[in-house]
């Protein structure tokens, strides 16, 4: 069985890939061309889709990517996120880095299929599927000098696209238009924890370390080697700030609050003792199948918690 | 053991780019064939082995920026914007740009005009993978989207950090906070991260 790993979603945009072996130069085994991702150096201007149901979700930005680093232009803000930190020069930048000691998650779910050598905006790539049992979960154009994902889509069980990312105006080098400034920045340092709250598996997915997070929550983070997210529990009372217009996300588990972004998908409820919120790249069925071994959303809950914040 | 005599040029040649892994498939037939059946490129193909692994486990030098001429990197630019500088040039040059503002601007006019020059009509008819992928009839509606959304794609997504409570609460927590860390930690890979403060 191939071993994958994961596609890191620097910046929080997700890579992406297939093929028929062509010659011994083409790598066996998704996680080399991962690697060759992780280490390979772009400029280029992204462009991502995803489409939760009815809804599409679009984002463009300028990236520059160097030794694991990912620096994303919006509109005037650079996000600079890579090796475990994350900053966003702002007027007042304020940096998370994350410590861990955890190493590759391989839950066997994934394998290669199809690689196919191709020429794409003029340049030698190979086209890798990814496959989930029989399933294409994914499809990667990796750029054959550098190794960059210039094409990812990744798939639900049932053949729909739901993510697309793809890089425009490609360019082999770094640009270096991203702010360097940025040694001064305080940086939050987040340590490991140890805790029993959050399952070890869920849904297929791995829990791989737990962190402490904001207003006394934890974060635990879950892989299943390709797709990743961190599932916060929070106190019942604690209120998420941003959640706005959320779509209903109905399972067979219950009702669930969602808002879908280009690059991630985030999820929250509640039972009678928690409130839970996902963030992650996982597709809509992955969602659906952790959701269901997880607490399942308490509808007392939330109308109590509704009417304490509208009536105190 | 036998006196080993000197290979070909050519043998030593092809020997020396499949330990570079850049052979075509004919003349990796044709290294394969020599290190069956001739002696003196096998003891050739582990000299030269060795003076890699020797190469490799030597410190890696770092030129001193006085040395490079006139302090700056020169055509060196156009060889990193090709792609074209060996493995030992490249610390160098990414490091000298790290810090040479005046190498910077250099950089960013030849990138310029290099993107001037792409935006020029092409000679070369694009090639796309359409033929491929749109067989994929279920990926239709998306790229529809896609075409429609491109006219609107500088319309970001931002959340905005909006406070719902009413004061009362004991902890507001930003879902884009959440989502920050969430992205850091995914960014690790596969490998484990120590403490480095500093630029990421």
């Amino acid at each position: 069985m191939t071993m994958l790993r994961r596609a890191a979603t620097v910046g929080g945009f997700a890579l992406l890939t297939l093929g028929l072996v062509a010659s011994s130069a083409v790598a066996d085994e998704l996680s080399d061309y991962i690697d060759r991702a992780k280490d390979s150096t772009y400029t280029a201007n992204r462009l991502v889709v995803s489409v939760w149901g009815e809804e599409t979700r679009i984002s463009s930005s300028y990236v520059e990517y160097s030794d694991g680093t990912e620096m994303v232009r919006v509109d005037s803000t650079w996000s600079i996120v890579g090796n475990g930190r994350s900053v966003v020069v702002n007027d007042a930048p304020q940096g998370v880095a994350f410590v861990t000691h955890a190493g590759v998650i391989d839950t066997g779910r994934y394998s290669v299929g199809d690689v196919t050598n191709v020429r794409h905006m003029r340049r030698d790539c190979h086209l890798v599927e990814v496959m989930e049992g029989d399933t294409v979960r994914a499809v990667i154009l990796f750029d054959s000098r550098t190794g960059a994902p210039l094409i990812t889509e990744t798939f639900t069980n049932t053949g729909k696209v739901f993510r697309r990312s793809s890089l425009q105006d490609f360019k082999a080098y770094r640009t270096y238009a991203a702010p360097r400034d940025v040694d001064d920045v305080p940086y939050e340092i987040v340590m490991p924890l140890q805790s029993e709250l959050l399952p070890q598996s869920v849904g297929g997915y791995e829990l791989v370390d737990i962190f402490p997070a904001p207003g006394g929550a934890e974060q635990g983070f879950y892989s299943d080697g390709l797709f990743t997210f961190s599932l916060f529990a929070l106190a019942e009372t604690s209120a998420v700030t941003g959640f706005e217009s959320p779509m209903p996300f109905i399972t067979a588990s219950g009702s669930y609050d969602l808002v879908a972004t280009p690059q991630d998908v985030r999820i929250r409820w509640s039972d009678t003792n928690n409130q839970y919120v996902i963030v992650g790249d996982l597709p809509p069925d992955h969602a659906a199948d952790v959701l269901a071994e997880l607490p399942a959303p308490d509808v007392r809950s939330m109308f109590s918690r509704w009417w304490t914040r509208i009536f105190g | 053991m036998a006196d080993v005599r000197p290979v070909s040029d050519r043998v030593s040649m092809l020997l020396s780019c499949y330990l570079d892994g850049e052979l075509t498939r004919d003349e990796l037939t044709e290294v394969v064939a020599a290190l069956e059946s001739d002696l003196d490129a096998i003891a050739e193909f582990r000299r030269l082995k060795d003076a890699r692994r020797i190469v490799r486990t030597l410190p890696m030098l770092h030129m001193p920026l006085e040395l490079i001429p006139g302090g700056h990197l020169g055509e060196q630019l156009s060889a990193y914007l090709d792609g074209e500088l060996v493995t030992a040039e490249m610390p160098i040059v990414s490091t000298h740009l790290g810090t040479c503002q005046d190498c910077r601007r250099e950089l960013a006019e030849l990138d310029r005009s290099r993107t001037a020059v792409r935006a020029l009509p092409g000679v070369e008819p694009p090639e796309f993978l359409a033929p491929r992928i749109e067989d994929r009839k279920h990926r239709r509606g998306l790229r529809a989207a896609v075409a429609v959304a491109a006219g609107a794609a500088a319309v970001s997504l931002a959340f905005a950090v909006t406070p719902l409570g009413n004061g009362e609460d004991p902890a507001q927590v930003s879902i884009v906070d959440l989502e920050s860390r969430h992205t850091a930690r995914a960014s690790t890979g596969s490998a484990p991260t120590a403490v480095q403060v500093g630029a990421p």
